[in-house]
């Protein structure tokens, strides 16, 4: 638990030579500036058009279009609805509740009627603090269902709309209690999904509002609905940057294993849920980490690469895979060792993922691998003698940039030793020698010549690994070659201290004033 | 330092006598001021005097440099040793102040202060920003909405230049969770207002343009520098990765950026200086798309074809013009970066690759009026560019790049265009010559740049032209020409391509052309007989199959005495005094040609009298490095043929090397010291009384104090160490030889330089006379091991005492040893001998230390005592390690130690002459094979004592010692009883 922080990405301060970097395994960040890559069904935040469980009317596809007049029509009306729900809380008389529940369903029908919910018009004309009047306990399933449908939607908006929510915050999280009914929970748990996938800021009060446990208590039963939201909102919940709400969640009772259970039995969809759950336990998380490596997750990680076929499920399987290996030793010192059924299964399953024709898979699969090629030799060798290293070869020189830099760290871990202290790192010869023959430097080189600066690093350390390593000397003229002086003399002057002092490193020491002169 | 009516007279005092012609009140004032910054809050006393607008505005700009200058110095003052003199801090409080206020003061500044407190802003931002300076960016952005408001571009542009250099540390620093959550800071409040600006701006733009006349250019002109900076905030936000908020408005910002390169701007563009402003918008924006186009393409795909065509057409234009360099530059990168990206059938289409080539990359790499300029006027940097690929920025150089990259998909089609072109090109030249001769230039160029080089480095090849016929009909007639002087460019392309592909052209062509080559080193053009020299240089190094040189002394020797005279002749010529390319030529001839007397006394006349010219104002270190090489390889060669001409050497040379020495000539004294030990160690005893002379000079503790001297000195001392141990033992020099290998010893920046002094002193003096020192030298050990013991060190000391046993026995080693204290030796060995003897490293210490070792155990009866057989076994155990496994498994590398030399302000560094140089010595040549010493001296030990060792060995080596051991007697046939 002492280092139960993301794992700080910074590695070891580089001396002016060449460092042992190569040979580090290495997390994905846990600060992401770009887009997240999750596709439509799992969505930091979603609209609710159709009900929990599937009543409501189904909105018709055709009027998706909002013309500007069309929106102004639906913002007059809304006004209006939520007018007539302030009336209808105020009437005390007979059959007072029916008229709640319909005002609440016509505001409802006309946030959830097409892409563009009209939340300004609603938030203008004030229907937070009735809908949080119509939250409070004891009011019928009917009225609390709709009363959080209304909320989902208008959180589901943007930043501000969503915060107008945190009066609302408290009820939605009682109301995921046990004592409530599973559709009203669910939606509520929806609700609270959206406000979570806001920002870190909300995430900070969901949690400090006691959010995490009873979601957690919703991933347990069977029920696929109810698992799938729960997971959804619990994998927005915890994604930090801060570790704590990943740890908590892990440590709650029996958690991992229905987490485990959903993994081995549930349809793909859930299945999908569940690995982003995954997913952000384990790249936020080291104890969360430590426990999933020590249990089944890996293997039902493969089995589920190897089976399935869905590119929604499979990119969240593989960067959870890819995390357990990155995170914890334990993963490559005792579960993946070579020679074991589950170790090959890896690697085919990894293999495949090189072969597919997405681009996302290659790159998380490649990285993947560059984390297990920075085990043991007996790891090294394993991924040398598979199939992978063709296709390796192949990417490096024809893949998109991020693909060929995730199979250059693949590449130049499988020609280097882990070295304990701060030494350089040893070579493998063998595979060093028979990866350049078989033309990777040019790839490499290539990346030192990029924009980007992590690329350009392992370029160049793995250009001191051919210029010190190749036998008989040759390195030197192997790089002057590829034109590997020009690429390294980019940096001469270059802002990035360490890349400047390894380049000018580099040249001064194989190609300082002595060389050539006896040539 | 208080901010008050006194502060601001001094402060306005000093600053206007800093600008004074006259240097007695200037440094006065620097002075006065150096001394102020020392005091709190003078920074901020300076910012106030910037700020006071009563102070003339000469003043308040010297202010505002010196602000910068020392925000920079004492912001976050260095902790690097090495960087000079530290300077005290400035404290927090006062840096809260100067927060506050540096924002509104700059944006209110006038233009050139406002640029001076710009940078110092950055400065501050380059620490502070933004964990510690969280006002900065609400206070930017405020600012900015309120000058957008009123279109007050002076402002906008005040701000965004500050944004820009804040933001600019996401280019080059690593991706950490730390660096992407400044990042998301910054993005988060930022990329909005961003591209808010960037629109406003865009529109006020495309109503100017539009309105009659296109707007004035004082109007469109902030505008565009609006552009531009908002261009390079834009790739600096999305250089780490694309940007969500970015990524969701591609469309607003690639739209503007399509227009910025389409459209034209006549009102602007018609004149020089506003042309240049918006090539750098556009050329910000090919930056923009090109890091797009590498790291993002997927989301950029939808972009692509547009701005590939777009790119494409601007190319055309701008290649037609001679200035615009930059643009044309970035924006041929741009399509490089396509032509090797997964979206490189772009270029698959009839047509496309002729049409890039014709009208973008021949414009690109014909001569245009700058190059001609540059040959003429600077030479030196036009050979760094044209022959030694620091052209990484030029229109030449990126349009082959450009080449190239279309030929990784599309190497066939490249080839066709290209040999096509080269033979337009040339037959444009056949017509008119002399009016044509850049087309000529143009074809030399491409077959050179687009030359792929193959096995070996040095030799070259190309598909586009058959070199031998190329060579003969294109380049041999300019080299046969007989005016040396005509179309030098010319001339020089023909030399380039010659020094390329010279190991493609046969043996009898190229010799033939070698009296051309001495020739042309008379042509007054410096690049071309910079060239000449350079092509004769790179020939001689060239190897046939088998690593035989192709041309031998037997092939140069008779046309010698005229190349060394056209040599020394064209280093007269007016800015090739210190001409390295020339130097190169003269230091590779006299190391492959016959050095007799007639060449060896000239050459060491032309050397000495370039020895003495530059002693006066040593400048370029290259030319000197290749003078000295070339005057120790001259004496090195020259006297291996013929000792007497030792004495014309040193008659020639003492006085230039007097001078040095005389004159303290500091870049010159380790090539001083080493070719005084070249000349040593040539001569016979005696040494003559002028050496003697030196060697004082070699005793003075003063010559030792720079670090850069000392491995020069120490070369010298071991020379006269082994040619004159009978003088150094006389006068008390023996002494003082000791004493400086004390003085060395103490620190461990210079430890391993004592142990040389040490060693020599050892390896070439008898016993009897260094004995009485002995008591002596053991205490500076001891101390030393006691106060720092570095394992360098550690390791220093066992390979000493290995030699010392080799030389004088080991009982003279325990003895004297343990004459320093009881038993010590037996101490010293398992502390220090045993643990640290694995780590040796190198040949000729791993034979000496274990052979030291082995006799140690076999000879030493301190050890061969039963009571030591505990250590007996654990030495043994240590030369087993030592023998049986490879370096890399028994040596781990010492962490590097910050190296902190006793400089005394002093920045020359050593050099070693590879040519005075001094072979290793093996001391122990009559051992060859340690291995074999090992088991051979245990056979001989055990069979005194029969059983008495297996059973030490058994208890005392690790089993895989044991077995590497057993290994050992198999493989040389001893036996261990």
């Amino acid at each position: 638990m002492a280092d139960d922080s993301p794992a700080s990405h910074r590695r070891d301060p580089i001396k002016s030579s060449v460092g042992n970097v190569a040979a580090q395994r290495r997390r994905q960040n846990a600060v992401t500036v770009g887009k997240e890559r999750r596709e439509s069904l799992v969505r930091a935040k979603r609209l609710c058009r159709v009900g929990p469980s599937g009543d409501g009317d189904v909105p018709g596809e055709e009027n998706d279009m909002v013309t500007d007049e069309e929106g102004f029509l639906l913002d007059a009306q809304t006004s209006s609805a939520v007018e007539d729900l302030k009336s209808a809380i105020a009437y005390q008389g007979k059959g007072a509740m029916q008229k709640r529940v319909n005002a609440l369903r016509e505001l409802r029908r006309l946030l959830s009627k097409s892409e563009f919910p009209p939340v300004k018009a609603a938030l203008k004309a004030g229907a937070i603090p009735l809908l949080v009047q119509c939250l409070s306990f004891g009011s019928p399933d009917e009225q609390l269902l709709e009363a959080a449908w209304c909320l989902t939607n208008i959180a589901a908006g943007k930043p501000e709309e969503t915060k107008a929510l945190l009066p609302a915050l408290p009820l939605l999280i009682s109301h995921l209690g046990e004592k409530s009914s599973l559709p009203v929970a669910e939606q509520c748990a929806w609700a609270l999904g959206n406000v979570a996938g806001e920002g870190e800021e909300l995430r900070n009060v969901l949690l400090s509002q006691g959010a995490l446990p009873p979601l957690a208590r919703m991933m347990l039963p069977n029920k696929g609905s109810t698992v799938r939201t729960a997971a959804w909102a619990l994998s927005n919940l915890i994604k930090g940057p801060d570790p704590k709400a990943a740890t908590e969640l892990i440590k709650v009772d029996v958690l991992l294993d229905a987490i485990l259970r959903h993994l081995r039995k549930s349809d793909e969809e859930l299945a999908t849920e569940v690995a982003w759950v995954v997913v952000y336990l384990s790249a936020l998380s080291n104890f969360a980490t430590g426990v999933l490596v020590k249990s089944d997750a890996i293997l039902l990680l493969v089995e589920r690469l190897a089976t399935s076929n869905s590119l929604q499920l499979l990119i969240p399987v593989l960067r959870s895979l890819g995390n357990l290996v990155a995170g914890d030793s334990h993963t490559t010192s005792t579960v993946l060792i070579p020679g074991h059924e589950i170790t090959d299964g890896v690697i085919k399953v990894l293999v495949k993922c090189l072969k597919s024709d997405h681009r996302v898979l290659k790159k998380e699969a490649s990285w993947v691998l560059s984390n297990i090629a920075a085990g043991s030799i007996e790891h090294k060798r394993l991924i040398y003698s598979s199939e992978a290293v063709p296709l390796l070869l192949r990417l490096l020189s024809t893949a998109p940039f991020d693909i060929r830099k995730e199979v250059a760290y693949v590449l130049g871990n499988l020609c280097v030793t882990p070295t304990g202290g701060d030494g350089k790192p040893n070579l493998i010869e063998e595979h060093l020698v028979s990866l350049v023959q078989r033309g990777c430097l040019s790839g490499f080189i290539d990346l030192v010549r990029s924009a980007d600066i992590e690329a350009a690093r392992v370029g160049l350390q793995f250009m001191e690994l051919v210029l010190r390593g190749m036998p008989n000397g040759d390195g030197p003229k192997l790089v002057e070659q590829e034109d590997g002086i020009d690429a390294m003399e980019r940096y001469q002057f270059h802002e990035n201290e360490d890349l400047r002092n390894m380049a000018n490193g580099l040249v001064d020491k194989y190609f300082g004033e002595n060389y050539g002169i006896d040539e | 330092m208080e901010w008050n009516p006194e502060t601001l007279q001094f402060l306005s005092q000093c600053f206007l006598h800093t600008l004074s012609p006259q240097p007695e009140p200037r440094h006065a004032a620097e002075s006065s001021l150096a001394e102020a910054a020392d005091r709190p809050n003078y920074g901020l006393a300076v910012l106030r005097l910037v700020a006071e607008p009563s102070v003339d505005e000469q003043i308040r700009q010297a202010a505002a440099v010196n602000f910068k200058n020392h925000l920079r110095t004492r912001w976050v003052p260095s902790n690097d040793l090495n960087a000079g003199p530290t300077f005290s801090p400035i404290l927090d409080p006062e840096k809260d102040q100067i927060k506050t206020l540096i924002v509104s003061l700059m944006l209110s500044s006038s233009p050139r202060i406002q640029s001076q407190l710009s940078e110092a802003l950055a400065v501050i931002g380059k620490h502070d920003f933004p964990k510690s300076w969280p006002t900065l960016l609400p206070e930017l952005i405020s600012n900015l909405q309120k000058a957008a408001q009123s279109s007050d571009y002076a402002s906008i542009n005040g701000i965004l230049g500050t944004a820009n250099s804040i933001f600019k540390k996401f280019r080059y620093q690593y991706k950490t969770n730390d660096l992407l959550l400044d990042l998301k800071y910054c993005l988060d409040n930022f990329a909005a207002h961003l591209l808010d600006i960037f629109l406003k701006t865009a529109s006020l733009i495309d109503s100017t343009a539009s309105s009659p006349g296109g707007g004035s250019p004082a109007t469109l002109q902030p505008l565009f520098e609006s552009q531009r900076l908002c261009c390079r905030i834009f790739y600096s936000l999305n250089f780490q990765e694309l940007p969500e908020f970015f990524e969701d408005h591609m469309k607003e910002w690639m739209g503007e950026f399509r227009k910025y390169l389409t459209t034209n701007y006549p009102s602007l563009e018609s004149s020089g200086d506003g042309l240049a402003l918006v090539d750098q918008l556009r050329a910000a924006v090919c930056e923009n798309i090109s890091l797009y186009m590498e790291k993002n393409e997927e989301e950029f795909q939808g972009y692509l074809n547009d701005f590939a065509s777009a790119v494409w057409s601007l190319l055309t234009n701008v290649s037609q013009s001679s200035s615009r360099d930059k643009l044309a530059v970035t924006a041929m990168k741009f399509l490089t970066t396509v032509s090797t990206s997964v979206h490189h059938t772009l270029f698959a289409s009839e047509g496309v690759i002729p049409q890039i080539c014709e009208s973008i990359v021949i414009p690109n790499v014909r001569l245009r009026d700058e190059d001609e300029e540059l040959f003429e006027m600077n030479y030196i940097e036009f050979i760094r560019r044209d022959m030694e690929g620091s052209d990484l920025d030029t229109r030449r150089r990126i349009a082959c790049e450009l080449l190239k990259g279309i030929a990784t998909n599309y190497k066939k089609k490249v080839t066709d265009i290209v040999s096509l072109q080269i033979q337009n090109l040339l037959s444009s030249f056949a017509t008119n010559p002399s009016a044509n001769w850049k087309d000529k230039d143009c074809a030399i160029y491409l077959v050179v740049s687009l030359a792929t080089k193959k096995a070996g480095g040095t030799l070259v090849s190309t598909d586009l032209v058959d070199v031998q016929s190329f060579f003969l009909s294109v380049i041999v007639p300019e080299l046969q020409s007989r005016d040396v002087n005509g179309f030098p460019m010319l001339k020089a392309g023909a030399l380039k391509f010659f020094t390329t592909f010279r190991g493609l052209i046969q043996k009898p062509v190229a010799f033939q052309l070698f009296p051309d080559l001495v020739r042309f080193l008379g042509a007054e053009s410096n690049v071309v007989h910079s060239y000449a020299a350079s092509c004769i240089e790179k020939l001689l190094l060239v190897k046939d199959e088998g690593g035989k040189a192709r041309y031998t002394s037997a092939d140069i020797t008779p046309c010698v005495p005229v190349l060394m005279n056209n040599l020394f002749n064209s280093l007269k010529f007016p800015e090739s005094e210190e001409n390295q390319y020339i130097m190169k030529c003269i230091l590779r001839v006299l190391a492959v040609a016959d050095i007799s007397s007639e060449i060896a006394g000239p050459c060491i006349a032309g050397l000495t009298s370039i020895l003495n010219e530059v002693c006066k104002n040593p400048r370029n270190p290259i030319f000197n490095h290749y003078l000295f090489e070339s005057v120790a390889i001259l004496i090195r060669r020259a006297c291996e043929r013929d000792a007497s001409l030792i004495s014309a050497f040193e008659g020639s040379l003492f006085p230039s090397l007097q001078t040095i020495l005389a004159n303290d000539v500091t870049e010159f004294l380790p090539y001083a010291f080493q070719l005084l030990a070249q000349l040593v160690e040539l001569n016979k005893p005696p040494i003559s009384p002028s050496y003697m002379q030196i060697f004082v000079l070699l005793l003075s503790p003063d010559s030792w104090r720079r670090s850069s001297n000392v491995p020069a000195l120490v070369r010298l001392l071991q020379a006269f160490l082994q040619k004159a141990p009978n003088e150094v033992n006389q006068e008390g020099r023996l002494n003082q030889v000791l004493g400086i290998f004390n003085m060395l010893v103490s620190s461990a920046s210079s430890d391993e330089q004592g142990f040389y002094v040490l060693n020599t002193v050892i390896e070439n003096l008898e016993y009897g006379v260094i004995s009485p020192y002995m008591g002596n030298i053991w205490n500076v050990l001891f101390m030393r091991l006691q106060n720092n013991r570095t394992v360098k060190f550690q390791k220093s000391l066992v390979i000493f005492m290995s030699l010392f046993l080799i030389k004088h026995g080991a009982t003279n080693l325990v003895d004297t040893m343990n004459a320093v204290q009881d038993n010590i030796f037996l101490v010293i060995l398992e502390q220090f001998w045993i643990p640290n003897l694995k780590l040796i490293t190198g040949a000729i210490e791993l034979k000496l230390t274990a052979v030291a070792s082995t006799r140690l155990i076999c000879e030493s009866p301190v050890l061969l005592d039963p009571a030591a057989a505990r250590l007996w076994g654990k030495m043994l155990d240590s030369i087993v390690t030592l023998l049986s496994r490879p370096e890399q498994d028994r040596v781990e590398e010492e962490p590097e130690m910050p190296d902190i030399a006793e400089n005394v302000g002093y920045t020359a560094t050593f050099v070693k002459l590879y040519n005075a140089g001094k072979r290793e010595e093996d001391p122990l040549t009559d051992v060859k094979d340690p291995k074999q010493f090992l088991v051979a001296s245990l056979a001989k030990l055990s069979a005194h004592t029969p059983g008495r060792y297996p059973q030490i060995i058994n208890e005392n080596l690790e089993p895989a010692n044991q077995a590497a051991l057993l290994q050992l007697c198999g493989i040389y046939n001893c036996q261990i009883v």
